[in-house]
């Protein structure tokens, strides 16, 4: 099997980004060979005067398809390696006629507009200037298009869609192709009163390989149906689509609804419940311990439950479900199940009283019930049961991915005024008082930690940090700029506060406040008024921490990191300023200065070359599970926003009770 | 070139794509998050507060797609040089006046623009690379397009008359 950029996660990286200019070049050179840099010959299409476009469209795609096929036949690429795009019915049909006007109005697309461009003609400069603003366009109303863009169907097959076989559908796409090739040749000569005698030559031998090249897929599909009996058959999508028919014949794919209530109540932590309804249904009422996950999210966000545990998809009915479990079922997912009659089935089946159904009821199936109506329905009862459960299924911080660690003075400086826009800084009163950035708020990070469960400094609950966010206005979607001196771990540990709050957007300022003040940069001596704001506590359990119970259990797993970020000399245990000193077993240090330089005075962060190589000298994977823990939670912040926010690794926990805790509880191991 | 030699060369592309890549050509993509540069230049605030472009980050250009688009610029440059069919030009019929063809180039170009980003890909990356790996959606798209275009083609017909 081959390896793409795709199937490694390296499609951000310069490697990718030249084999990409590359491609794009022979796709540009193919286009204008093609005669597309002319909207006159791609318009011609539609007046039926200039066939070009579908000779050339049709001839690449069935070349490419059958390439692809092939290739897939013969075991060199599958899901795994190529990226399907979803189908979304209504946005794509929408998009489609849509577009069919525009091009026809500009006589130019995306990609032939460019070569146009690079053809000179001005006409295509301001296509491509319109195409922008269109962009911009759609922006702006995204939040109005967003529901008929997210509720996606999965990546469906066309032949699956007409239920046939992918190689009937193959053969039947190249004799269209064919079809239509001579269909061109005749429409074309009707025009000009001639045929292009040399082109129909082309075109007869052209037919002439295509027909035999989509006629050998037969060939190759068939032995791999009857190989597919034996145990030892290689993996091709033919199986893996006779193995979902039969899942779905044998109803092997449902997952009952009874034996779901019950592996939840016992906190099984081998199923991610998946909720697939809209986040405002999702708010309303899931099932407990559910994550919500909307369908063209699935692949990525469950990629690292891929054949681990079982997954459980639900939503309202059974049909969107079922539909996206056979695409996952598509790309690899072999523990992939969707819950039998939905979530009104659940509620029927389980949460329904006793009392109130039609059937009589045992009186041990009526115990059950009242077992899962007070673990399911009562908010109280469980809850560290199920916290536990869910911190265990991890993390699904998709949306922070793309969102900037930290941001520059200067972008601070233009942006100062923007509605949104908060700035947090951390100093002491005096000095905030004596001069701080216009309108930043004062913070002192104490004021979010204190001692819960009798651990000292820890990190508030929920309920106390969202109350501090109201008292200082703050909305669910400012973009929060946190600004510290040079303890860059004061400003992460407030990140921390707003990680607990599901509160993404939040970036550090580069430098910190020296930094701002060494540019003469503008500074306020009044006060900005706060209206004071109502700050949501987040619905869902929080996933991004992990209690000494977690580590204990990570310590005998391999391939799981303990990272202990604390001075050398602490994790030795030379020094200590607990009852025991040393580490945890099998934790690895890196001392959280390693993290940062002072440059012209200033401490800022490694630039993300240096701390990358670092990382990925300790770190096998960006997926690799990582808990990161120091004496208070303090300094581990700051490895945790290095790892996550600045490096984008994607399963880094925070124990926050640290060293503190872990020292004085004898029952637990120190080495 | 013959039409359909020029669609195995871009085929051929097409399948160099997929298999070095993992994922098709796209043009679309490099438009969009060249808008979204623009708007990070002028108001980065509101930028990434938005919905859409938010998603992007602070270097929405750090982007494979926008390499392609860069890419297939320069392949059209170099082809257009060799084969002399660079002309600085507004192309339009005869009878057509230079103002109006670029008014509807103007107005296409948003609706393309538009339509694209609402159908997650463009001519290339949903007619083109979604088709050949037989996705319903994508077939879709591209029936779409010319049903789109044949029922629109009789207005806008102006612009190519002789």
């Amino acid at each position: 099997m081959i390896s793409t950029f795709f199937q490694n996660g390296a499609l951000d990286t310069p490697a990718a980004f030249f084999a990409s200019l590359l491609i794009g070049i022979a796709f540009g050179v193919a286009l204008e060979q093609a005669g597309f840099g002319s909207s006159r010959r791609l318009s011609g299409i539609f007046y039926f005067q200039d066939m070009a476009v579908m000779k050339v469209m049709f001839t690449a795609v069935i070349v490419a398809m059958l390439g692809i096929t092939y290739a897939k036949a013969f075991g060199w690429v599958n899901a795994e390696n190529i990226y399907f795009l979803p189908t979304l019915y209504v946005a794509q049909i929408a998009g489609g006629l849509l577009f069919g006007i525009g091009f026809v109005m500009s006589g130019w697309c995306p990609g032939t507009g460019a070569v146009g461009l690079a053809s000179g003609k001005i006409d295509a400069l301001v296509f491509l200037v319109g195409a922008i603003g269109g962009s911009m366009l759609y922006n702006e109303f995204y939040p109005l298009l967003a529901p008929i863009t997210q509720h996606d169907s999965g990546v469906l097959f066309v032949y699956n869609s007409l239920n046939i076989s992918e190689a009937v559908f193959a053969f039947l796409f190249t004799l269209i192709a064919i079809g239509c090739f001579f269909g061109a040749e005749a429409i074309e000569k009707k025009r000009n009163g001639k045929s292009n005698r040399r082109e129909i030559s082309f075109l007869k031998i052209f037919s002439a390989f295509l027909l035999p090249a989509a006629f050998g897929l037969f060939a190759l599909a068939e032995p791999l149906k009857t190989a597919s009996q034996a145990p030892s058959a290689p993996s091709t999508e033919e199986q893996k689509e006779i193995k979902i028919l039969k899942g779905i014949q044998l109803g092997s794919d449902h997952f009952e609804p009874q034996e779901l209530a019950d592996r939840l109540l016992l906190g099984d932590p081998g199923i991610v419940l998946v909720d697939i309804r809209t986040p405002s249904e999702f708010a309303v009422f899931h099932i407990r311990s559910a994550i919500n996950v909307q369908v063209a999210d699935l692949p990525t966000a469950l990629n690292t439950y891929k054949n681990k545990g079982l997954v459980v998809l639900y939503s309202n009915g059974m049909t969107h479900p079922a539909q996206a479990r056979d695409s996952l079922a598509r790309l690899g997912f072999q523990n992939a199940y969707f819950l039998t009659d939905g979530l009104q089935g659940f509620l029927d089946t389980c949460l329904k009283p006793a009392s109130l159904r039609s059937e009589p009821v045992s009186s041990a199936f009526a115990a059950k019930i009242n077992a899962w109506r007070a673990f399911f329905l009562n908010s109280k009862s469980a809850v560290r049961k199920t916290e536990n459960f869910s911190k265990k299924t991890g993390a699904l911080n998709l949306s922070m991915l793309h969102l900037p660690g930290l941001v520059k003075t200067d972008w601070l400086n233009k942006n100062l005024r923007t509605t949104g826009l908060k700035i947090i800084d951390l100093r002491n009163q005096p000095e905030y008082s004596a001069g701080h950035i216009p309108g930043a708020l004062s913070l002192n990070k104490e004021s979010l930690r204190g001692v819960v469960q009798n651990v000292p400094s820890s990190l508030l609950p929920a309920t106390i940090l969202a109350e501090q966010f109201s008292l200082m206005g703050i909305h669910t979607d400012d973009f929060v700029v946190i600004v510290s001196t040079d303890t860059l771990q004061d400003a992460t540990l407030v990140g921390m506060a707003f990680e607990r709050l599901k509160h993404r957007r939040y970036a550090i300022l580069d430098g910190g406040f020296p930094k701002w003040q060494s540019e003469n940069r503008p500074l306020d001596t009044i006060l900005p008024t706060v209206k004071i704001t109502s700050y949501p506590v987040p619905k869902q359990p929080e996933s991004f921490t992990v209690t000494a119970k977690e580590v204990l259990a990570a310590m005998d797993k391999p391939g799981s990191i303990l990272l202990d970020v604390r001075p050398a000399d602490y994790f030795t245990g030379k020094k200590r300023d607990e009852a025991r000193g040393g580490h945890i077993p099998g934790a690895i240090n890196r001392p959280y200065p390693e993290d940062t330089l002072i440059q012209q005075d200033f401490r800022l962060f490694k630039p993300i070359s240096m701390l990358t190589a670092a990382y990925s000298e300790l770190i096998p994977t960006k997926e690799t599970p990582v808990i990161v823990h120091c004496r208070t939670g303090h300094q581990a912040s700051q490895t945790y926003f290095v790892l996550v926010r600045l490096l984008g690794y994607k399963n880094v926990k925070w124990y926050d009770a640290g060293w503190t805790e872990w020292a004085s509880r004898p029952e637990l191991p120190v080495e | 070139m013959n039409p359909y030699l020029a669609g195995i060369l871009l085929g051929i592309a097409l399948l160099a794509s997929y298999l070095i890549l993992g994922a098709g050509l796209g043009a679309s993509a490099g438009i969009a998050r060249t808008g979204a540069y623009c708007e990070l230049v002028l108001n980065p605030t509101r930028t990434l507060a938005s919905k859409y472009f938010g998603n992007w980050g602070d270097q929405p250009l750090n982007y494979y797609l926008v390499f392609m688009l860069a890419g297939v610029f320069f392949g059209g440059l170099i082809s257009a040089l060799f084969s002399g069919r660079n002309k600085i030009t507004v192309e339009r019929g005869t009878k057509c006046k230079p103002q109006k063809r670029l008014l509807y180039a103007l107005i296409g170009g948003i609706i393309v623009g538009f339509a694209s980003r609402l159908a997650n890909g463009c001519t290339s990356g949903q007619a083109l690379s979604g088709s050949t790996l037989l996705l319903t959606g994508s077939l879709l798209f591209l029936i779409c397009v010319f049903v789109g275009g044949y029922a629109t083609a009789y207005f806008v017909r102006g612009q190519w008359h002789d």
